[in-house]
């Protein structure tokens, strides 16, 4: 007899069917954002979505969706409207994404190396910590240029040097005084590498032995090569955490970072109805909603506040309003086509 | 009183000769039960073999075709090696509701019951899959025929192995699978 077995690993779960065809569903909790959309298109009532407000804020150590294996059918629908890809669904071992007979959403994240500086503004605002921009920073000795040194004749070591050089370019070998080497230091190095000919160690020397010139102004055009002072590297972005939200591309100063989204719509809040709870804002994956900081302390921050740039328009906040102050609409839906009118209508039927 | 005595002791032999009586035919019977699924596959190759000739194959194709020496189906032809009785149940069988032909024929032969159910069934059928079908493949996984495909997400059932036992349509999740009987 064909049978579904379950296997549960933590909060993830693992559905396959015993048959001469290997189809399994697999689902991990910590990439899914507890959006219900596989909830709503399982056509066979399998999937139940958790008390996802409970869950987010009290951070608790159950599942966000529950699925009956007796009820699954294995027909693979929940991985394909998935917008985050929590569940993966594989036949003889092979991602139905990579199946041309099966619909997927399109949605990606790029960033391009040729245009991106690296500034890492991408990797801050970043709300699933999905970017990783790696930079090798320029030699500063490259970008500076200029004469240092030091009389050890009329050197007093007193240290004032090292203690001042903002670059930490000098270092002096300390030591205690002896009858046979009376001195309190036997040497005073610069590194020429860290030093940015700042003249702060020439200046404070009380005794003028430092004889430094700075000459980066005067002949600093002629003296450095300008790909010295670039800064090279890569971008990485975890497309198993990515959510495709748009930060990046927003924040990106030189836009670098192209994004696409699956689902097209319109976020709504109805400040009436409101009363600022935050779970929306606890609860979306990317940080498109937030509280503007409150006027005084003790008091209670005004409305929330929402910028639809970085939705994804998965439904998230308005299935945990308590308060049904939330309105989300999905007006479009991007994936490659299907022959089967059953998957399309399933497609379709995500617009609300 | 002495009617009485006799009476119980009438009784008692006739209930020692009737338990008697039920452990004799229950032995022979038993006998007789551990042999009979192997004549009434006997039964059900025979009728196979006999069909398959008259549809054109040869004895060669028949017996590589039920896994049979090539000897054994001629002595099935020519009726030998097989006892009537096996026939006429056969006979009966195959005449039985197509899901309860299939089981029980899959529950005797297992894959072999492919071939036995296609060519002896009496009744020809075509499935028609509606457009609700998701494409699940649980169809395809349970139908014992193995007449069931998947075709662009959408199930395909073969006229040719269709043997009518609507095992699909029952567990198919979105009803989406009707079988109709053709006429031969």
């Amino acid at each position: 007899m064909i049978s579904n077995t379950k296997e549960v690993k933590a909060r993830d779960f693992e559905i396959s069917r015993s048959a001469e065809e290997k189809r399994e569903l697999l689902y991990k909790d910590d990439i899914c954002i507890g959006c219900g959309i596989c909830e709503k298109t399982c056509p066979v009532d399998a999937i139940e979505l958790g008390s996802i407000g409970a869950i987010v804020r009290t951070d608790a150590d159950v599942p966000k969706i529950v699925c009956d294996e007796d009820k699954c059918v294995l027909c693979g629908m929940c991985s394909v409207v998935c917008p985050v890809d929590a569940l993966e669904f594989k036949i003889d071992d092979e991602d139905i994404k990579n199946m041309e007979e099966y619909p997927s959403l399109i949605s990606s994240a790029e960033i391009n190396d040729e245009i991106c500086i690296y500034c890492k503004a991408c990797e801050t605002a970043c709300p699933r910590e999905a970017i990783t921009i790696a930079r090798n920073l320029p030699e500063r000795s490259k970008l500076v240029t200029g004469e240092i040194e030091i009389d050890k004749e009329t050197c007093i070591d007193c240290g004032i040097c090292e203690e001042m050089c903002p670059a930490d370019a000098i270092t002096m070998e300390h030591k205690l005084p002896t009858s046979d080497d009376p001195t309190v230091s036997s040497d005073i190095i610069v590194d020429k590498d860290k030093c940015v000919y700042c003249l702060i160690c020439k200046k404070s020397c009380p005794v003028d032995a430092i004889k430094a010139a700075c000459r980066t102004c005067s002949y600093g055009e002629y003296d450095l090569n300008p790909e010295d002072a670039e800064t090279t590297g890569a971008s990485f972005i975890d497309q198993e955490t990515c959510v495709n939200c748009g930060w990046c591309q927003e924040i990106c100063p030189v836009d670098a970072a192209t994004v696409v989204k699956s689902f097209e719509g319109e976020l709504s809040v109805d400040q009436e109805k409101c009363q600022a709870c935050g779970a929306c804002v606890d609860i979306c994956p990317c940080n498109v909603l937030s509280f503007p900081a409150s006027s005084a302390s003790g008091m209670r921050p005004e409305k929330v506040m929402s910028d639809e740039n970085y939705c994804i328009y998965c439904g998230a906040c308005e299935n945990v309003c308590p308060v049904k102050a939330i309105e989300v609409k999905r007006t479009d839906i991007k994936h490659t086509p299907t022959k089967s009118k059953s998957w399309d209508k399933k497609m379709e039927s995500l617009k609300t | 009183m002495c009617d009485h005595y006799t009476i119980i002791f009438k009784t008692c032999v006739l209930i020692l000769v009737a338990i008697y009586i039920l452990y004799v035919v229950k032995c022979v019977f038993n006998t007789h039960g551990v042999h009979m699924p192997k004549h009434i596959v006997s039964g059900l190759k025979y009728l196979t073999a006999v069909e398959l000739i008259r549809e054109g194959y040869s004895q060669k194709e028949v017996a590589e075709i039920l896994e049979m020496d090539r000897s054994t189906v001629s002595h099935y032809l020519n009726g030998r090696n097989l006892s009537w009785n096996s026939i006429e149940i056969a006979e009966k069988i195959t005449e039985f509701c197509p899901k309860d032909f299939l089981l029980l024929t899959y529950a005797l032969m297992h894959e072999k019951a492919r071939i036995i159910v296609k060519t002896c069934s009496n009744s020809e059928f075509e499935g028609i899959i509606k457009e609700s079908c998701i494409g699940c493949g649980l169809c395809v996984d349970i139908c014992l025929m193995k007449a069931i495909v998947l075709n662009d997400l959408k199930a395909q059932i073969d006229s040719d192995w269709c043997c009518g036992c609507l095992i699909c349509g029952e567990s198919c999740p979105t009803n989406s699978i009707e079988i109709l009987e053709v006429k031969k």
